[in-house]
């Protein structure tokens, strides 16, 4: 069976007009434009099977938010191709988007000055949604996202978290195959953000759409996600499963302990004692406390507690399991190379 | 489901919209509107002191009562016919909120031409009515008889529904302006003072000079609102009312073609960034 996202080295050029500072550099611009050619996506290829969540991290910056434009048939790609659900977005965008939802974290598709419903009555016309299903899909929404609350208020008067529940049931109201979520929950609140994750499990297991997500919240990926695909620089880096992940970037193990005497930290310098790197271990101190992050690949958690444990006096020590988060913040720092 | 009947199921939602949003900003509808009906009374005195001091009782061929006619029936067609639906498309594109109309499966002009229409309705109900019933009642106070005409004021609707078109496709050309200038609102300012003048909605364009008046009789401005003012007047016979309208329809064209040109070429170039 052909999977129902399907991207072959997608790339896509801006050009960006480069404007010398001041009233002269301005007038140079509108004459002589300055152009360079950025690569915002360089050759990306992946594949989503039907009915998996595949989140899609990076940096700011990385390109992802040009793949999902691309993926969706906004953006047309500078040279490679995707097939999604069978179609070629950027040949056939009116058909093509009858069966995808979109969700744009920063941006909204509902209807500004009108109460909220009226913007799911114009919609089920345009999808032409069936009465009697529009009424159960409402229903349903309703019940995963808690419209109800404000459902006859003007969108305008809505708070942030009401406006992404609305734009995700917007987004899902006719049924899409495949759902592409762009930062769904940016700038929300533990509970929304919750409410939005349970919602779209949902939807995901009970209906088998398939789901593409980008986020910079971990929760979101750690909760939700099968696999991950990470770009950085407009360039794919990582594609996998989290449990590959943890594999393949080390184990960034964490441990706390106490110092009974603060000053004493001055004491441990695991860099020269393992010959380590600033990206290998990190330890902090607050007061008396100290946190010691390290990678497992160069040295072992029992040669770094029996070092520690012989240099100083500890009382409380912990260790901690590994943190997605940590190898990710890992990769973002350095300049990634698999 | 007929193709015609599916196209109306899918644009009207937008129509219904768009009569709330009017609706919804009535407070700023009726201020605009009184202020251009002050505008209008404004060119009443003046175009009356002219006609006073006047030795003659007509101007140019024109009687005073025939430019009462020309002022209002001109703020009623320069009314209907603004458009500027289809402008914002410029402004979507740089700030990318352009990307919420592509993810919905219909295509863009016409749901701007819908949901303006919808704000039309509301508008044209509310001064249509009134603006044609004051000037048929002065034109019959002045000349003592009924001076409306069924088959003229048919053929002038006709003629103000592709004025419109006319402007709504202008509009959409002029919004990709925004790709060049980032910014529209000086050139906007610009752009209705010209087409103003262009169209005759300032001064007759009987009134220019004979060379001048030729030129601009045949560009696209006046087909805008002179085209069907004249034809509401009377003042053209029933073969200069065709081939006017033929010229309406031209432009129609013209316009449509190029707005269609411009978008492929937008589309290809479109860079949605941030967000």
């Amino acid at each position: 069976m052909e999977s129902m996202i399907y991207a072959e080295n997608l790339r896509k050029e801006f050009k960006k007009i480069i404007k010398e500072p001041g009233l002269k550099g301005a007038a140079k611009a509108l004459f002589k434009p300055n152009k360079e050619l950025i690569t915002a996506v360089d050759n990306i290829s992946f594949e989503v099977p039907a009915g998996e969540i595949l989140g899609f991290i990076g940096p700011n910056g990385a390109g992802k938010s040009t793949v999902i434009k691309m993926l969706t048939g906004i953006l047309t790609p500078t040279s490679g191709f995707c097939r999604i659900n069978g179609k070629i977005p950027q040949e056939d965008r009116k058909n093509y988007v009858r069966e995808i939802g979109v969700v744009f974290g920063q941006r909204t598709q509902l209807w500004w000055d009108l109460a909220l419903r009226e913007t799911y009555s114009v919609l089920k016309e345009i999808y032409q949604v069936p009465e009697e299903q529009f009424k159960k899909r409402m229903a349903f929404l309703n019940e995963v996202l808690e419209l109800d609350s404000f459902i006859t208020s003007p969108v305008r008067t809505l708070s942030l978290g009401q406006r992404m529940r609305a734009d995700i049931a917007a987004a899902l109201l006719h049924s899409p195959k495949v759902l592409f979520l762009d930062e769904p929950t940016i700038g929300l609140d533990v509970v929304v953000k919750e409410n939005i994750r349970s919602a779209i499990r949902k939807i995901n297991e009970e209906e088998g759409t398939t789901v593409i997500l980008t986020t910079h919240d971990l929760a979101d990926i750690e909760l939700l996600c099968e696999r991950i695909v990470m770009i950085d620089k407009g360039r794919k880096v990582f594609d996998g499963g989290l449990s590959e992940l943890r594999h393949n970037f080390g184990d960034v193990r964490t441990f706390r302990f106490e110092l009974v005497n603060g000053p004493d930290f001055k004491l441990l310098d695991y860099r020269r004692r393992f010959k380590l790197t600033d990206d290998d271990v990190c330890a902090e101190r607050d007061g008396s406390s100290v946190t010691v992050r390290f990678d497992t690949a160069k040295v072992s958690v029992e040669e770094m507690i029996s070092y520690t444990l012989s240099t100083v006096h500890v009382k409380d020590l912990n260790i901690k399991d590994v943190e997605i988060e940590e190898i990710i913040k890992k990769l973002y720092r350095r300049e990634v190379s698999l | 489901m007929s193709r015609v009947k599916r196209f109306f199921r899918t644009y009207t939602p937008f129509t219904r919209a768009g009569m709330q949003e009017m609706v919804a900003y009535r407070a700023n509808f009726l201020c605009f509107l009184i202020g251009e009906i002050m505008a209008s009374f404004i060119m009443y005195f003046v175009w009356k002191a002219v006609f006073d001091s006047s030795e003659s009782e007509t101007f140019m061929g024109f009687t005073m009562e025939d430019m009462v006619v020309y002022l209002f029936i001109t703020f009623l067609a320069g009314y209907l016919t603004y458009s500027d639906g289809a402008f914002t498309v410029g402004e979507e594109i740089i700030d990318g909120s352009i990307a919420m109309r592509m993810i919905r499966p219909c295509s863009f002009e016409m749901c701007f031409l819908f949901q303006e229409l919808g704000n039309r309705i509301i508008s044209v109900s509310m001064i249509f009515v009134p603006i044609v019933a004051g000037v048929e009642i002065y034109r019959y106070v002045q000349a003592g008889e009924v001076r409306f005409q069924p088959i003229y004021f048919l053929l002038f609707l006709l003629s103000l529904v592709i004025a419109y078109m006319i402007s709504f496709y202008f509009n959409v050309c002029y919004g990709f302006m925004a790709f060049f200038f980032k910014n529209l609102w000086g050139t906007t300012l610009i752009k209705e003072t010209v087409v103003n003048f262009l169209s005759g909605a300032i001064v007759p364009l009987a009134f220019l000079p004979a060379g001048l008046a030729n030129v601009l009789n045949f560009l696209p401005f006046a087909s805008l609102s002179y085209t069907p003012v004249m034809i509401y007047m009377g003042m053209y016979s029933y073969s200069e009312i065709a081939w006017r309208m033929g010229l309406q329809i031209f432009w129609l064209l013209v316009m449509y073609g190029l707005s269609k040109l411009i978008w492929r070429s937008a589309v290809r170039h479109l860079s949605v960034q941030g967000g």
